[in-house]
């Protein structure tokens, strides 16, 4: 075998090499875990998707509010899926009209805020509400903090799907 | 100098007309009707000519009008402040009046105007509240209101000892009122309270004012003060707001009462003027665009200084903002205005979270349940290729050529046999990747492999090198 040529120039630090790190990991680590369960194409598609987010928000860590917040989802997802069986199973009978969606994600922390209506000194409270539900953990921010929010939001998620897209594109030429 | 003039003539019962000259400085016509009428007038007249017609044409309107003002002064005095201050406030709006000029002018006046002293009848602030309505610009009210209240406030001593101490707050809440002004929230919290008691106020009339009124006023103040205060992001916050606020309690009335007429003009003036001359350009500046008209019931903190700077400041910083998000978003450059920018923003983002959902239904497809293991394998494999991949397309094109050969092999089997073979990029990739290799790999490997090329991975797997030789 030839000599081991220098290596491409890779940043091991860079936002790509960390995120494609993390999603093969936490790819490996859901399929592992729950080869066993229903491996139907959506659930698998969940997983994936799940997946996703979690490896991007482990790479940015705590130092983004919306980071926190999608580990907080996915790590309590196990809990939050206990709450809503069980407020469904418990609302069910007695309220058959009353959209079970409210409670049942009453404690996603996405959700806490859902219809909140933020005094938007933009005047463009549409906007803002539309925003705020988009970015996970941006409910508590103040509009400056939103937007300083969304874009490190976007820059992570624009980052996520091209590493996304290169295994995809990866997988589809075998 | 105005100042002793305007006290030492108080004696004659004419607070008024001296504040008036102290503050106008203004040569007012001796037809101004007994209470307004005063020679001291024609002192000060000379130093803001802008204010010159408009003074004389009030002053020389008949005062006597008002009748309900229990205090005869009050009441005169009242209604010729209120037209004075419906002129000024028409002179000031007309941009003639460079701020700059008046405060010079009355320095010293101006400082005791914003400092008048809280005893000033209440009765005089709502009736120049009425009408300074009209009157976007109000440093000059403070003067009007303190001569209103100096009228009713017989004696010297009070506004000597008024005066006094307003000008060393002044210091003390320079840096404090230097932030305040930044504070919108501060403004309309006290504007808020401002407003209840005013409108109190309003609706008796000048008549109504009554001590209560006066409390609620200095009551209002305290609190919008502290809050203030407390809003402050600066560092002299609390304590500077507590101290002005003790202090410039009676400043404050009368400011306040100016405020909401003037639609917080005045109060950002006074702020600005409290700040000292901390910032006399802003001072310049900010009263050039009155743009709160002057409500009676104008929300406070929305005077166009101080108001308008803090505005200005969160404006800048948002605007900066969205330009970096502007790079962050594609196609994004032409767009402009926040509201367009939002949308674009909005799509943006819906779009990316469609984007990841659908490919990860397509990585899900594309990874038959089957081989779990090996899909844990050819994670980190593919882990190490994209490595290589996102970096050089190239070094994988082989490889993966030779893998699509194989066909009908399990595309995982077959990039991991691939991936052993390739070449030193690959090696490369397999070293940096070797790392995680170690741990997850074995276990994965010793059981998912011994069905695929096991004894190949398996012996490289057990010499923990990545270089696999075949």
């Amino acid at each position: 075998m030839s000599p081991p040529q220098q290596p491409t120039s890779i940043n091991p630090n860079s936002l790509k090499i960390q995120l494609a790190y993390r999603f093969l990991h936490n790819l490996n680590n859901l399929n592992t875990k729950r080869s066993n369960l229903d491996n139907t194409r959506i659930r698998r598609s969940h997983r994936v998707k799940l997946a996703a987010y979690a490896s991007m928000a482990y790479v940015v860590g705590s130092r983004r509010a919306w980071s926190r917040a999608i580990l907080w989802k996915i790590r309590n997802r196990a809990v939050l899926a206990r709450f809503k069986r069980v407020d469904h199973k418990i609302t069910t009978p007695l309220r058959h009209h009353h959209v079970h969606a409210g409670s049942v994600k009453r404690r996603t922390p996405s959700c806490s805020n859902p219809k909140r209506e933020y005094s938007d000194p933009f005047g463009n409270s549409g906007q803002e509400v539309k925003l705020r539900k988009l970015v996970p953990g941006s409910s508590t921010m103040d509009a400056l903090g939103l937007l300083d929010e969304t874009a490190d939001y976007i820059k992570c998620l624009a980052t996520q799907v091209e590493v996304m897209k290169n295994l995809v594109d990866l997988y589809s030429i075998i | 100098m105005e100042k002793d003039g305007f006290f030492n003539n108080e004696g004659n019962g004419m607070g008024i007309p001296q504040a008036w000259n102290s503050i106008f400085g203004m040569e007012l016509e001796t037809q101004v009707p007994n209470c307004f009428v005063n020679s001291n007038w024609d002192n000060s007249m000379d130093q803001s000519d802008p204010f010159e017609s408009a003074l004389s044409s009030i002053v020389s309107s008949p005062v006597n009008s008002h009748s309900g003002i229990p205090n005869s002064n009050s009441g005169g005095e009242n209604m010729v402040l209120k037209e004075l201050i419906g002129r000024l406030g028409i002179i000031c709006n007309s941009g003639d009046i460079s701020p700059q000029s008046c405060i010079v002018g009355n320095s010293s006046s101006n400082t005791s105007c914003y400092n008048t002293p809280l005893n000033s009848p209440p009765n005089l602030n709502l009736s120049i509240i009425d009408h300074g309505n009209s009157i976007p610009r109000n440093h000059q009210f403070p003067h009007m209101v303190e001569s209103g209240k100096l009228s009713r406030v017989s004696s010297n001593q009070s506004f000597k000892t008024t005066e006094f101490p307003i000008p060393i707050p002044i210091p003390a809440s320079d840096k404090k009122l230097s932030r305040l002004s930044l504070i919108p929230d501060n403004k309309e919290l006290d504007s808020s309270m401002e407003e209840s008691s005013l409108s109190e106020q309003y609706p008796n009339g000048e008549t109504g004012i009554k001590s209560q009124s006066q409390s609620t006023y200095s009551n209002g103040r305290k609190r919008k003060v502290i809050p203030k205060g407390n809003g402050i992001e600066t560092h002299s916050s609390t304590l500077s707001a507590k101290d002005s606020k003790a202090v410039e309690e009676p400043e404050k009335e009368v400011s306040d009462a100016k405020r909401s007429k003037s639609g917080e003009e005045g109060n950002g003036i006074e702020k600005e003027k409290e700040e000292g001359n901390l910032k006399p350009t802003k001072e310049n500046a900010k009263p050039e665009p009155p743009k709160d008209y002057i409500h009676v019931r104008a929300r406070r903190g929305q005077a166009t200084d101080s108001h308008s700077l803090a505005e200005r400041v969160r404006r800048e910083k948002i605007s900066e903002r969205m330009k970096f998000l502007q790079d962050l978003v594609p196609g994004c450059n032409k767009l402009t205005g926040k509201a367009v920018m939002l949308d674009e923003i909005i799509n943006y983002v819906q779009s990316l979270q469609r984007q990841v959902e659908f490919l990860s239904m397509k990585l899900a497809n594309i990874n038959p349940r089957t081989d779990m293991n090996m899909e844990a394998v050819l994670s980190k494999d593919t882990h190490a290729s994209m490595l290589n991949t996102m970096n050089n397309m190239d070094a994988l094109a082989q490889p993966l050529y030779v893998m699509a050969h194989n066909g009908p092999q399990n595309p995982l089997t077959s990039m991991m046999h691939h991936g052993s073979n390739m070449k030193s990029s690959q090696i490369d990739g397999f070293g940096e990747a070797s790392a995680f290799w170690g741990n997850d790999l074995q276990s994965v490997v010793q059981t998912g492999f011994s069905q695929n090329h096991g004894p190949s991975f398996y012996g490289t797997m057990g010499t923990g090198q990545m270089k696999v030789e075949l």
